[in-house]
């Protein structure tokens, strides 16, 4: 039977003054002192790495002339699970679908990355960034063209080019 | 017609002189929102009520309203000190509902999670509970290993705390590269700093008197009241899913299921601390069995098509649309699934009538059960003690709340 039931011992309680279990306990802790790996991020001054699958805020990825990918398929709003994007679509005098609104309430949005996951276009894409605070709430509504003009590097989740992820 | 009621919060008796206390629910001690009515004579407790309800999020009714794998993002924010192994235990329930066997390397990946995530919130349990009784170094400790599975999470998910992670059929993305490396370099330095730890508390004189003989509870109390996981373990009881009813090849790893023998706050210490080396110990061959191949079931039911082949590919597409719009389709019926969580028997039930949402789906949450617990141990015992075991319980309000 490769799965045992171990009974764990109790020591016995022993008389000592607390004293010395406090010192024996700062023993231990002075040794971490001395000890010269540093753990603490200085975070503000010291930037943090975030790993590249990081998910984080939004972007829209771009065609060479300034169009944007998305082809307002309407999955990432159907996959959505925080219903946060609003999509209208439009077709061009081309017949090309596109998105006439494209907004993303990044206050509701979980990050969890089903848009992307799901995008056959590889347009929208989640983010290597973190920091988006803003003032107002209405700030948090991105619009398509501040979610094209983002420069974060996009997440490598589902990156295509790397084949263990797809 | 709607009929308004009021709902009466229990009153304490006030007339014999003793004094109502409220703890919580915005106190640190009570590791959450949680409310404590007590009502105190000096220092000892008489009676306690336990006040939930802060933390209600009604999960299991959005989980109504959502996709079977919309519903994995409210899974991680339940526990969000084990994220993973809630992720993993729906899907596995929905899995068992539609029959779906998953990959091999899927398996172990989700072993490796589950086991992760054991000692990820033990850590936290040890770090917290540490400092209700004075200790604040270990806290310090267990929060740095913490980082590292943190780490861990980031590296393979994309996320800290909201992992998200698993897919029906899956996961989400397969483990990067190094990863594997890395929980190894976990697996084999994390002891170090177990002894250390246990080097400060286990024989410590403090914290011996702070947790010997305190909440105890017996074998027989302890199943009565429902207590799963190590709650009931240290009460020496040897009830453990993954000896008892084994899956995802369980019954094959070799490791030890730790029991006390008293059932106080001691042996639930004793028995969280030989947990952790235990899960060390199914890690380390787990790690050793990760077999390669796909991550992903190939069933056309659950699995999307690749990215490559959606947009060469007319069928894939249209396959790609129906299964993200009309969602995934499990057969009518109900199931339940459970695995031997970080805090007791962690249980999900769903219910489907053969569309693309639950009609039903409920969680049988271990902290709820050990949380009710509560005022029959703390009877009669000092209000430090009461926070001692509030804490050795090991409970977590967004999973009581749902
Ligand atoms: S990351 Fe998730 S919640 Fe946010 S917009 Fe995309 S699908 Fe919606
Ligand atoms: S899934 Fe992609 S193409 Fe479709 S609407 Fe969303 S961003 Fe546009």
């Amino acid at each position: 039977m490769p799965i045992s039931t171990k009974i764990m011992e109790r020591p016995e309680a022993v008389e000592t003054s607390y004293l010395r279990a406090a010192l024996k306990g700062m023993k231990i802790t002075l040794k971490h002192m001395l000890n010269p790996k540093k753990v603490t991020q200085q975070y503000p001054e010291v930037e943090t790495r975030l790993h590249p699958r990081w998910r984080g805020t939004h972007r829209m990825e771009v065609h060479a002339d300034g169009r944007p990918k998305c082809v307002a398929c309407g999955l990432c709003p159907t996959v959505c699970p925080a219903n946060c994007i609003r999509l209208v679509g439009g077709e061009d005098d081309q017949g090309n679908r596109y998105p006439v609104v494209y907004e993303i309430d990044e206050f509701r949005c979980i990050f969890c990355g089903m848009c992307q996951e799901v995008c056959p276009v590889e347009a929208i894409h989640v983010g290597q960034d973190f920091e988006n605070a803003e003032y107002t709430r209405e700030r948090f509504v991105y619009d398509l063209d501040r979610l094209m003009n983002q420069d974060h590097p996009t997440t490598l989740l589902w990156d295509p080019a790397d084949p263990l992820s797809e | 017609m709607t009929t308004q009621r009021t709902i009466e919060l229990p009153q304490p008796n006030m007339e014999s002189g003793n004094m109502l206390v409220n703890i919580g629910p915005q106190h640190p001690a009570t590791h959450g929102v949680l409310r404590l009515l007590c009502e105190l004579d000096g220092e000892t407790v008489i009676k306690i009520d336990p006040d939930i309800g802060y933390l209600h999020s009604s999960f299991e009714k959005l989980g109504e309203y959502r996709t079977w794998n919309q519903i994995i993002p409210l899974t991680d924010r339940m526990d969000y000190l084990a994220p993973l192994m809630y992720n993993c235990v729906y899907v596995m329930a929905v899995e068992k509902l539609m029959g779906l066997e998953v990959t091999e390397r899927c398996k172990i990946v989700r072993v490796l999670c589950m086991e992760m995530e054991r000692i990820f919130s033990h850590l936290l349990w040890l770090g917290t509970t540490a400092i209700d009784v004075g200790a604040f170094t270990p806290f310090l400790y267990a929060f740095q290993e913490r980082e590292r599975i943190y780490k861990l999470h980031e590296a393979f998910t994309g996320a800290r705390i909201t992992t998200s992670a698993t897919r029906v059929g899956g996961m989400m993305a397969d483990l990067p590269e190094g990863w594997t490396d890395q929980l190894k370099d976990f697996v084999y330095t994390f002891p170090d700093t177990l002894d250390e730890i246990e080097n400060l508390l286990t024989r410590n004189g403090i914290h011996l008197g702070r947790t010997q003989g305190i909440g105890c509870i017996p074998a027989d109390e302890a199943i009565n009241a429902g207590f799963t996981g190590p709650n009931l373990r240290a009460s020496g009881v040897d009830y453990d899913l993954r000896k008892d009813r084994p899956y995802y090849d369980y019954e094959s790893y070799e490791f030890d299921v730790p029991v006390g023998t008293k059932g106080d706050c001691y042996d639930r210490y004793l028995v969280r601390m030989e947990e952790m080396r235990q899960s060390l110990k199914i890690l380390d061959q787990a790690l050793a069995r990760l077999p390669d191949g796909r991550i992903n079931v190939d069933d056309p039911r659950v699995s999307l098509p690749s990215k490559t082949d959606c947009m060469n590919d007319m069928e894939s597409m249209i396959h790609h649309f129906k299964i993200v719009t009309e969602g995934i389709r499990v057969p009518p019926g109900d199931c339940y699934f459970a695995v031997e969580g970080s805090k007791g028997e962690l249980g999900m039930y769903v219910v489907s009538d053969g569309g693309e949402k639950p009609i039903r789906w409920r969680v049988r949450p271990p902290s709820f059960v050990n949380l009710s617990v509560l005022p029959q141990l703390a009877e009669g015992h000092q209000v430090s003690d009461l926070i001692m075991i509030n804490a050795s319980l090991d409970i977590v309000l967004g999973e009581i709340d749902r």
